[in-house]
């Protein structure tokens, strides 16, 4: 239900009819309606396609605030949600910029910036 | 269908409230229906929203209200759809009325978060997004916004001015209205001074938590012969839903449930955006309003930001948006706002919005989301 395996990959939901790519829950197709969505893996890499960067947060992430808030754009297809450590303000992240999924030491998909070299090709 | 109309009005004043969501239910409800000039016995159904009713140790709290009116007997039932709750229970009584399974129904909408912190009124807001896929990944309510915020600058390139316009356009109503919440002006100094809460909105951009209770009275028109009060007219009652995680939406630049309800409701009512006089809609933050107005076809995509700054949207502009303040400042006690919304407009038609009236109230429409999109609202009225 939680759309990533623990310390390893992101997972994800084809739609045979559409193609549509989620790792929402979910029975059938969110976009086209289809049912009998397969499973499908997800590439470890994406691009910010928006964001935020929160200083008030919940219980879950009292103790990590300031953090960002990522929409993420994968590799191949399919868009997931994460969060981003130590990005204290906006200017530290911006749209289009190349992200990692990483190894998290709490529930949820954080992200980490896939550094400098561009090994993340545009989605 | 039955012409089905709104005949009666009452709201608490929106802030922090002293007694418990329940309390405040059941006075605005029997306000709302003395207004209308009726018993509670010709109640035949009651819809209530209390959406955080946890917060209180509280569910089920429609009997405990009917009870408090003198009419245990009379059906009640609790509608949940985030912040769009009192809208969507709007909807039910409509279906009720126009229906003609009863001639007559209550629709009140009360919450109380004031006695939770920041944090935990926080944490409660996030709820209602997609937990696992969105709340666990750091999400807030203001973070989505802000996100979605962030895809609109991107493209249109807006700057803080815009944005801080519209807080202060609904600043300056809500200053006349003795139900907000917030009931002062404020400067664009002040506006740009805030603190970010969740980039690119600043406190300013967002609603403040809010307790209140507000409530309407439904009937149809060969129920209530010589109204007491002017009616509204239902001319339509749409709703839709979304998709709810952002990250599930191919487009970021507006909501598609307001899109759809908002055509359905044009459908219905037969009318255009050009022949609605003034509007309530859901600015929950400030971007909220502007994906809102061109969602609902007012604005082309990408314009209402940098337009709403002219003055366009003011209280005595061209179309009037958010006279009694709106979420942002009259305030957003979540499960009060729908309904409050069309306390609004009944006031403004009934000539009681003393201070803050716009100059035509032939026809209006009231806009609710429910969390960022997932649920939307649009109903529409006209004078007789």
């Amino acid at each position: 239900m939680d759309g990533y395996e623990s310390g390893g990959r992101l997972r994800g939901l084809r739609c045979p009819g559409c193609g549509t790519i989620t790792a929402t829950w979910g029975l059938a197709c969110a976009r086209c309606g289809r049912p009998g969505l397969e499973e499908h893996g997800l590439s470890d890499r994406g691009r910010i396609v928006a964001f935020t960067v929160l200083t008030v947060p919940g219980d879950e992430f009292l103790n990590e605030a300031p953090y960002a808030y990522v929409v993420v754009e994968l590799e191949g297809g399919g868009r997931v949600s994460g969060w981003m450590q130590g990005i204290r303000v906006e200017g530290n992240v911006a749209i289009g910029d190349p992200v990692r999924f990483v190894a998290s030491y709490k529930p949820g998909v954080q992200f980490a910036r896939a550094s400098t070299g561009g090994e993340a090709s545009p989605p | 269908m039955r012409e089905t109309w709104i005949v009666g009005a009452a709201s608490s004043r929106y802030g922090k409230m002293a007694e418990t969501a329940r309390e405040a239910a059941t006075r605005v409800a029997m306000e709302a229906i003395r207004d209308a000039g009726l018993e509670p016995k010709q109640i035949g159904h009651t819809f209530v929203a209390n959406c955080f009713g946890l917060a209180e140790h509280q569910a089920h709290v429609g009997p405990l209200i009917n009870s408090g009116l003198g009419i245990p007997e009379v059906p009640s039932v609790t509608v949940e759809s985030a912040c769009s709750s009192s809208s969507a229970a709007l909807h039910e009584a409509f279906v009720q009325v126009a229906g003609g399974f009863v001639d007559s129904a209550l629709v009140v909408g009360a919450e109380r978060l004031s006695h939770l912190t920041t944090q935990t009124a926080t944490t409660f807001f996030a709820i209602a997004a997609d937990y696992p896929f969105e709340t666990r990944n750091g999400a807030t309510f203001p973070g989505l916004y802000a996100t979605l915020a962030s895809a609109y600058r991107a493209a249109y390139r807006t700057t803080p001015e815009m944005f801080g316009a519209i807080a202060i356009k609904n600043h300056a109503n809500a200053a006349r209205n003795p139900h907000a919440h917030l009931q002062k002006e404020i400067s664009m100094e002040t506006y740009l001074a805030s603190p970010i809460v969740a980039s690119p909105l600043r406190l300013y951009d967002c609603c403040p938590f809010s307790d209140g209770a507000a409530a309407v009275v439904v009937s149809a028109r060969e129920s209530i012969g010589r109204p007491a009060r002017e009616p509204l007219v239902v001319r339509a009652s749409a709703r839709a839903g979304a998709v709810t995680g952002l990250h599930d939406r191919p487009d970021l630049l507006g909501l598609p449930s307001t899109r759809t309800a908002g055509a359905r409701a044009f459908r219905q009512a037969r009318l255009e955006p050009r022949e609605i006089d003034f509007l309530e809609v859901h600015d929950c933050f400030t971007i909220a309003e502007v994906l809102a107005l061109e969602d609902l076809g007012f604005f082309p995509k990408g314009t209402a930001a940098r337009e709403s700054g002219d003055g366009v949207t003011a209280r005595d502009g061209r179309l009037p948006v958010n006279p009694s303040g709106g979420l942002k400042a009259k305030g957003h006690p979540v499960s009060a706002t729908g309904v409050g919304q069309v306390v609004e407009i009944f006031e403004q038609v009934n000539g009681r919005a003393g201070g803050r009236e716009v100059p035509r109230t032939g026809t209006a429409l009231a806009h609710n989301v429910g969390a960022t999109g997932g649920s939307c609202s649009v109903h529409i009225f006209s004078r007789r």
